[in-house]
Order: C-alpha cells, then structure tokens, then sequence
C-alpha cells in the first residue's frame, strides 16, 4: 500500500471515531457534566461549611497547640479504679443503711432493674466502714482512707456519677472514650489531639497499669480510636524495661539504628510522595519518637534516683510493679511536658465471692495500698507549685450496690456489693478545680440520684474545660461526619470549677 | 351571611398564609413576561400574559379576603396590619387595572412597575407582622441572643434580688413577649410590664390573682403540652421545669411586682431552684486573670521558629490570643544564649518554665527583661541571691517558682516591689518555716509555700486485714 491509501486509510479511521460523537452525544455528556459540576460544588459548600480543620500536621502531629481558651490546666492524671471500688466504703456516708443492714430488700427497689449478679431478693448491706467529717470543708471520707483525709480541702467530690453500663468493659469505655463500644478515641487521645505534648521527646499521652491485670476493656479504653494512631496512649511498664523492645538489640549499635530508622524513613517519605497518606508521616514520626525514647524514657522512667524522703512519702519500692510506682512516675512524667498520664490500678471488683474481694477485707488492704502514694501526689505535687495546673481525678467505671451481693440467689461467703450503676462518687483535685467542693446527692442508702446527676460526658465535658477546650468544638471528621469525646451530650460541671 | 358561624370564617382566614405565596409568584412572572415580550426574542411568551395576569389577580383577591377574615380572628400589631391590609387591597386593584389594560391592548408597562412595588411592599408587611419587624435586620446584629434568655448573667444573691425585675421578668421576656408583648398581643394580652400584667388578656381572662390557682396564667402552663390551649404553643420554646417552678412559686404567693425574693415563702424545693440562679452558668471562652487584658500584636515568627527548632516548646496560651507560653522542658545543651531568642517575644511572652535547666545569674537578666511575665519557673536552676534582684521590674508577676535554688530571705527582699506576685513557691530552699512570717510582711498578697509535706506512717498502715479463720 501507498503512502497516500495509508493516510487515507488513518483519516478514515479518525472521521470514524469522530462520527460516533455526534453533536448530540456532546451536549447530552457536556450538560450530564455541566450537572455534576454544579452538584459537585453544591455539595461542596454543604460538606465545606460543617467540616472543622483538622487539627492533626502529619509532619509534627504532638507539636504544642494552643488550647482554644487559655485553661487552667496543662496536663491530667487520671487514675481509674478498674472493677470499680465501693463507693459505700469510702466517700458516701450513709447511716441510713446501716439501719437496715440485714433486711430484705423492699421490692420497689428491684423493679424493672437489672444487676450483673444479683438475683431474687438480697439483704441490705450496711456501710462497713467508720465515716468522719474531715478537713475545714468537713467532707465525709471513710477511715479507709486516713490518709487522703489530710488532703480532703483539696478535692471536690462528686456525690452523684451515674452510667447506664453494668458491666466493666463498657462501661471503662463510656468513661474514658464516651462510647459503651469500641472504636471512639480516648480522652488522652482527644487532649494530646488539640493541645499535642511539651516534651518532644517523650510521648504526650502514657498509660501505666497495676493490680496485676490491665482493665476489663483492654487496651481500647487508651486508643485514638478513629483519630491518627500517634494520639494513642503508650503503655509504659514500671519493672524492667519501661517500653517493651525499646533497647539496642545486642550487636546492634545506635548508629546503626539511627542508620536503619533514616532508611526506613526515606522509603516512607516515598511512599507519602505516591500515596499522600497522613498516616505514612504518623509512622515517620513514631520512629523517630522511638529513637528518642530510647534515651528519655529510661530517664524519666527510672525512680531510683529519687530521694529516701520521696519513696517514703509515696512508698514506693523500686524496682517493682505498683500502684505507688505508677503514681510516683505520673508526676516524673507530668514534670517532663506529659500531657495525659493514666493510671489504671485492678483489683476492685469486690463481690464478696473472696477473701480479697470482700468490703470489709481485701477493699480496705486495697486501700492501703493507693491511700499513701495518691496523698502524697497531691501534697508533692503542690509543693512543687504543679498542683494549680495538673488535674487530679480519681475514677472508676461505675458503683456497688447497697445491696449484699447474693449470687445465684445463694449466701456469699463474704460481704460484698454488686455492681451499681445508678449512683457512685469520683472526685477531682487540682488543675483549677475549687477544692473542698462537693457536688450532687443521692437518696439515704446511695441507690438512687437526688440532685446533681453527673454523667461521664460531664466529667469529659469538664476535663476538656480544665484544659482549655470547649467540648462542643473540639471535633474531628470520620465517616462523613465530626465527632467529639461527648458525642451529643455533656455539660462542664461549673459548680466544682474555682 | 349570617348562617356561617365564626368558625368558618376563621377556618378559610386561616388558609390566608398559604394563599398569599401566590399573587407573589404569579403577579411577578406576570410582570417578567410583559418585560420580557418587548424584546422579539420573547414574542411567544405574549400569549403567557393574559393567563398569568388572570390568575395572578384572582389569588390576589382571595388573599385579601382570607387575610381580612384572618385579622378578625387574632390581634396583631395594628399599625403594621393597616398598612398591609390597604397595601394589599391596592395591590388587588392594580392588577385588575393591568388585566384590564391588557386585554384593551393598552400598555401595561408603567403600571407593571407599580404593581412589583406594591407586591415587595405588601409582602415586606406581611412578613414583618408573622416574623417580627426585626426578622430580616437580625442577621446584622450579631452576637446578641435574639431570644434574650437571660444567659450569662449571674445573680450575686438571689435572696436580696426584687422577685419579678431579677426572677419573673427574664423568664418572661425570653419565652412569653415575642407573642404577649409590644410587637404581638395574641388574646389582648401584654406580658412586658406590670401594668400590662396586672390588666390581663382578652375575655377578662385572669392573668393573675392573689390566689395562683385561679390564675389562667397559672393553669395554662400546666397543662398538659398537648392541649391547645397549653402555653407557650406547642411548637415554640417550652418554659424548663424551673421557670414553671419559679412562675408558680411566684402567682401562688401573691405575685407581688415589688417584693424581694426572701419576702415571698419558700420550700426547699424552690430554694434549690432560686440557689440555682446564682451559680454562673458556663461561658463559652472565660478569660482568666492570668492573661493580660491588653491586646499584643504578633510575636516574631523567626524567634518562635528559632526556639522551636531549640526544642523550647512555644505556642499561643489560646487560640485567638497572641500572648505567648514558652517550655523549655526538652532542651539539651541549654547555654544562655537560648534565652536571648526571647527577647524579640517580650511582649507577648506571659508564661515561661526553665525549670532544671543549668541557669545562672548571669541568665536572670535576659529573664529580668521578659518584663510581661506572669507566671516564672525557675525550680531547680542554679540561680542565687545575686541574680534574683534581676526580676525586680517584672511588675505583671504573680506566679514564682524557685524551689530547689540557692534563693535565700535576703534575695527575695529585693523583689519586695513584685505587688501583683500571689503565689511563691519556696520548696527545698534554705527557706524555713520560721521565715514566713518576714516573708508575708514583704509579699503581703501572696501565698508561700514551702513544702516538704509529710504523710506520715500510721498503724493501721502496716496491719494488712485476713478473715477469721474458725475452727
């Protein structure tokens, strides 16, 4: 064939593909288009106008942010009581009960109302505890706590807690994600999210356990959630190696490992180069954070170095798993530029169905055990000027029962409480909270609210106050749509606030 | 006429607000296609005209009729009803003319004009006598709450308070006046002063009288929502479980307009509620004493740059505010010429830790000149008695932190000056217990604190508890 027919031959070709689009294919596509633009942009400004920035830079996500109001607190230690202690036995004074210690309990109670364990009809249980009036503020706290009681002017109890949750896991998690199920970002995550950390060598949220167990709800009850993973919590341990896998494995140098991280790191910028992942920048900076852990988490991890007169006001042993250990380390951590430190301690479900689960035995050993160093965190932490701007608050998923538990409708063998989600105590100390407060009432025998209801979403509502966020407006964008730690609800509780 | 009962007027007033929507449209697509069929473009809509305008005139007929049977049935605001009743009716007849002229073939273009104005002005009317004559200017008044709730304002002592002006009033202005008050009378009835109050609404109704439970007041807002004759109306902002506390508490004692609240009988109950007005209710964005009230421009990008990539941590103390907190928690190496990245951000900076960093005196005075200082750790630093007077000109201190220094009574004379100071913390100094009292005479608004709390061991803390064991 000629060059000519070959040329022919192409345009041929040309005019028939042109042919198929006729001037009527066109403008049907072109108003199809024209359609969607302006849907397109329509939608645009709808999603626009809802949406917050974000406020997560995947190139430095824990750099300091500012808070959206100056607050009054820089940094939080909460410290949750998993298995939820018995309120009865140590902040709700009720000699009501006591009167009716033994009885039956009256049916009107029972109504319609569901317990983890409790079955037919229990007896009444009074309170196993003396009660006193303590401090210039007069609060009532059990002899269990002696020694929280010399601190008592600092605190501002919350009388009237209430969850809809009975059993452990979630109700941890409405506490601390504001969500019964899982997948909702911690309040760590939340805080470390809009205010990022100090200390740029330390992570800004970290999580220390003892009791033995980590709470029912597992490690969930720290996560981000649906927020970037940087803002969960890091479990640091306080025996042996603080972050697991943190050590030079042997043979291995640090410039070798700094060599490996910078390799690591380029193939990742690549990959964000490609794929525009925040999440790929997430990682960049968690390596580089572990590098530097390596150094300042033994640091400020190590308690050795603290004074006699220290581990003898917190009793603390070095060198060993405790409460008093994890509590010594939160104020190391609080003066390092952590954000969020939370404690979880295990070990207060008391059923009586043990020795160590009963009111009146394995509760006030407990006590002993937490008294001493959380006292003495709140004195250390004032005399080192930090009180006015750490958040104390002691937590716990729920209350026990002014019943005595009677599981499977059989006598225990100890004296012990169901769980109880109507009505339990919290408090808060520090941080801009008006200490000597107390806030809310519940009935004679601590069954029911009178006044004051308080709500996990208020505790988290008045939490993100402290620190200097409106938690209404503190959001960020998944599925479609913003979230926030109380999702639809809660209010800042203005009556404990100084 | 006289056969149909009350009833049915009101019943066709009532389809008044539906009707009116269209003379509007119809009226004014009239108009645009007279307009429009001047240009030889439009010709074909000529045709349109005669249609649009008939029926256009016709609604407009029948709005004025149900409007009129409308007013009948209700009190609005009278001067504003005139004028939209006579408007309207002006309008009705102009586009009888426009129709008219048109089917004559006379031109109806200058007419047209007239009756788009008439229809704006009418429409303006009607809308202001349903939505309130502010309805359209509210979206300029920005910030003030339209519905005036009264939030945000706190009663210092609510028992000493006047129990209609501080209690009563406020509930009413947010939830009552908006229909009862200058603007609206619904049923004759005014609820925005005493006088108004005390004359009560239409029918002789009773508003209010020494006995509450007489008061149509008083019953109508107990009813049940459901009922029609609950108030406010079903779909508006219903009273919270405290104003109808605090209204009944108020009708049932006499509803005095001059007493003070501790005059009128409590119960607990209501204590609680009257208490409850006392206490502040949250602010969006309080702003503390700690934060200066002045405004600062921005502080130096380069300096908080050069800081950051230090490892100070510096940012904003809140977003909209330039004020400036910096930590030097995460420096290494620190030297004094760190500090001097601060000068250029002395106006803004208010907060500044240099807790355990290896400072001298030699440093105090590049702090001495950070002269917006509020809040100053030095815990921990290897400042003395030499450097401290460097801090005497830093006159906005109130929060000094120099535990764990060599800082000695003598030293401290030196920043006597420091009056806004109210928090000094003296933990681990040479500082005793014996000095406070010298102290206080120099500091006299400040709390000093100098630490070294106890907890001291108590018997029951080695008893561990066992159960008895039976045998």
């Amino acid at each position: 064939m000629s060059d000519k027919q070959n040329q022919r031959l192409v345009k041929e070709a040309q005019d028939a593909v042109l042919q198929q689009y006729t001037r009527r294919h066109f403008l049907k596509d072109g108003a199809m288009g024209f359609g969607a633009l302006a849907l397109g942009s329509l939608m645009g400004s709808c999603i626009g106008n809802t949406a917050a920035t974000s406020l997560f830079d995947p190139a430095n996500p824990l750099a300091p942010r500012a808070p959206q109001f100056p607050g009054k607190a820089k940094s939080v230690i909460y410290i949750h009581m998993a298995g939820a202690p018995s309120q009865l036995e140590l902040f709700s004074y009720k000699p009501e009960l006591a009167k009716l210690d033994g009885l039956d309990c009256p049916q009107s109670l029972l109504e319609g109302k569901k317990f983890a364990f409790i079955r037919g009809v229990p007896k009444m249980l009074g309170p196993q505890a003396v009660f006193r009036q303590r401090g210039e503020s007069g609060l009532w706290l059990s002899d269990n706590l002696p020694h929280l009681a010399t601190v008592i002017d600092d605190i501002a109890m919350l009388n009237a807690v209430t969850t809809d949750q009975f059993n452990h896991a979630p109700a941890q998690l409405l506490m601390q994600t504001g969500s019964a199920r899982m997948g909702r970002p911690s309040i760590g995550a939340w805080v470390t999210y809009g205010m990022g950390s100090e200390n740029k060598n330390l992570p800004g949220f970290v999580v220390l356990t003892s009791g033995g167990n980590n709470p029912d709800a597992g490690k969930s009850v720290w996560g981000s959630g649906f927020l970037p993973s940087v803002y969960q919590g890091v479990q640091c341990r306080s025996e042996g190696d603080p972050v697991l896998f943190l050590k030079d494995p042997s043979g291995m140098d640090r410039d070798l490992r700094r060599a490996s991280i910078d390799a690591i790191n380029k193939v990742n910028q690549e990959q964000y180069a490609e794929y525009q992942d925040p999440e790929i920048l997430s990682r960049i900076s968690q390596y580089e954070m572990a590098y530097k852990m390596q150094i300042s988490v033994p640091d400020v991890m190590n308690i050795n170095d603290e004074p006699a007169y220290i581990h003898e006001m917190y009793g603390t042993q070095p060198g060993k798993t405790s409460f008093a250990n994890n509590v010594l380390l939160a104020r190391k951590l609080v003066e390092k530029g952590v954000r969020f430190v939370q404690l979880f301690d295990w070990g207060w479900d008391t059923h009586g169905d043990s020795e160590g689960n009963a009111v009146d035995i394995g509760l006030v050993n407990k006590c002993k055990k937490v008294d001493r160093p959380i006292t003495a965190l709140l004195k250390d932490l004032k005399q080192r000027g930090l009180l006015d701007e750490t958040l104390v608050i002691w937590g716990q998923e729920f209350g026990r029962t002014p019943m005595q538990e009677n599981r499977e409708g059989k006598k225990m063998p100890f004296k012990g409480r169901d769980h109880h989600s109507a009505a339990f105590n919290m408090w808060m100390a520090g941080g801009g909270i008006k200490g000597g407060t107390s806030y809310g009432e519940t009935d004679e025998i601590g069954y029911n609210i009178v006044s004051g209801k308080t709500e996990a979403y208020d505790i988290q509502a008045t939490i993100l106050n402290q620190l200097g966020f409106n938690h209404e407006k503190l959001t960020y964008q998944s599925q479609g749509r913003n979230f926030r730690l109380t999702d639809l609800s809660g209010k800042v509780i203005t009556e404990i606030l100084a | 006429m006289v056969f149909l009962s009350f009833s049915v007027y009101d019943f066709i007033g009532r389809f008044h607000p539906v009707l009116v929507h269209l003379p509007v449209g119809i009226l004014l697509l009239a108009a645009l296609f007279i307009a429009l069929s001047t240009s030889e473009k439009f010709q074909s809509l000529k045709s349109a005209i005669s249609i649009s305008l008939l029926f256009g005139m016709l609604s407009a007929i029948a709005s004025c009729i149900s409007g009129f049977l409308l007013s009948k049935t209700d009190s609005y605001d009278e001067s504003l009803l005139f004028k939209h009743q006579w408007f309207a009716i002006a309008l009705a007849i102009t586009s009888v003319i426009v129709y008219v002229l048109h089917l004559t073939n006379k031109p109806t273009k200058l007419i047209a004009v007239l009756m788009v104005v008439l229809i704006t002005i009418t429409g303006h009317l009607g809308g202001s006598i349903t939505h309130g004559s502010d309805f359209l200017t509210k979206a300029f008044s920005s910030g003030t709450n339209p519905s005036g709730d009264g939030s945000g304002k706190t009663i210092v002592n609510v028992q000493e308070a006047l129990a209609f002006t501080t209690v009563i009033k406020p509930i009413l202005d947010s939830k009552c006046i908006a229909c009862h008050g200058p603007t609206k009378q619904k049923g004759k009835l005014r609820l925005d002063e005493p006088s108004f109050i005390k004359q009560g609404g239409e029918g002789g109704m009773i508003t209010l009288t020494a006995k509450g439970s007489e008061s149509e007041l008083l019953k109508r807002i107990l009813l049940p929502k459901e009922n029609k004759d609950h108030m406010p109306p079903q779909e508006k902002p219903q009273l919270s479980k405290e104003d109808v506390a605090l209204l009944q508490w108020w009708i049932e004692n006499g509803s005095g307009f001059d007493q003070k609240v501790k005059d009128i009988e409590q119960n607990e109950k209501i204590k609680t509620v009257l208490k409850g007005l006392e206490s502040a209710k949250p602010k969006d964005e309080p702003l503390l004493s700690d934060i200066p009230d002045q405004i600062v421009s921005m502080g130096d990008e380069k300096a908080m740059k050069m800081l950051r990539e230090r490892g100070v941590a510096v940012s904003a103390v809140a977003q909209k505010s330039n004020y400036l907190t910096a930590n030097f928690v995460a420096v290494e190496s620190f030297s004094g010429k760190d500090l001097q990245l601060l000068e250029p951000l002395k106006k803004q900076l208010i907060w500044l830790k240099l807790g355990n960093m290896p400072l001298t005196d030699e440093d105090l005075k590049t702090v001495g000149k950070l002269a917006s200082l509020v809040k100053l750790n030095l815990q921990k630093t290897k400042i003395t008695d030499q450097g401290i007077s460097q801090l005497k000109n830093l006159s906005e201190l109130q929060y000094l932190n120099l535990a764990g220094t060599s800082v000695t009574t003598k030293g401290l004379e030196a920043l006597s000056g420091l009056k806004k100071l109210h928090k000094l913390f003296l933990f681990q100094t040479s500082i005793t217990e014996a000095d406070i009292s010298g102290l206080k005479n120099i500091f006299s608004n400040a709390t000093i604190d100098i630490g070294g709390y106890k907890v001291p061991m108590l018997q029951s803390d080695t008893v561990i508890l066992k159960a008895p064991v039976i045998k």
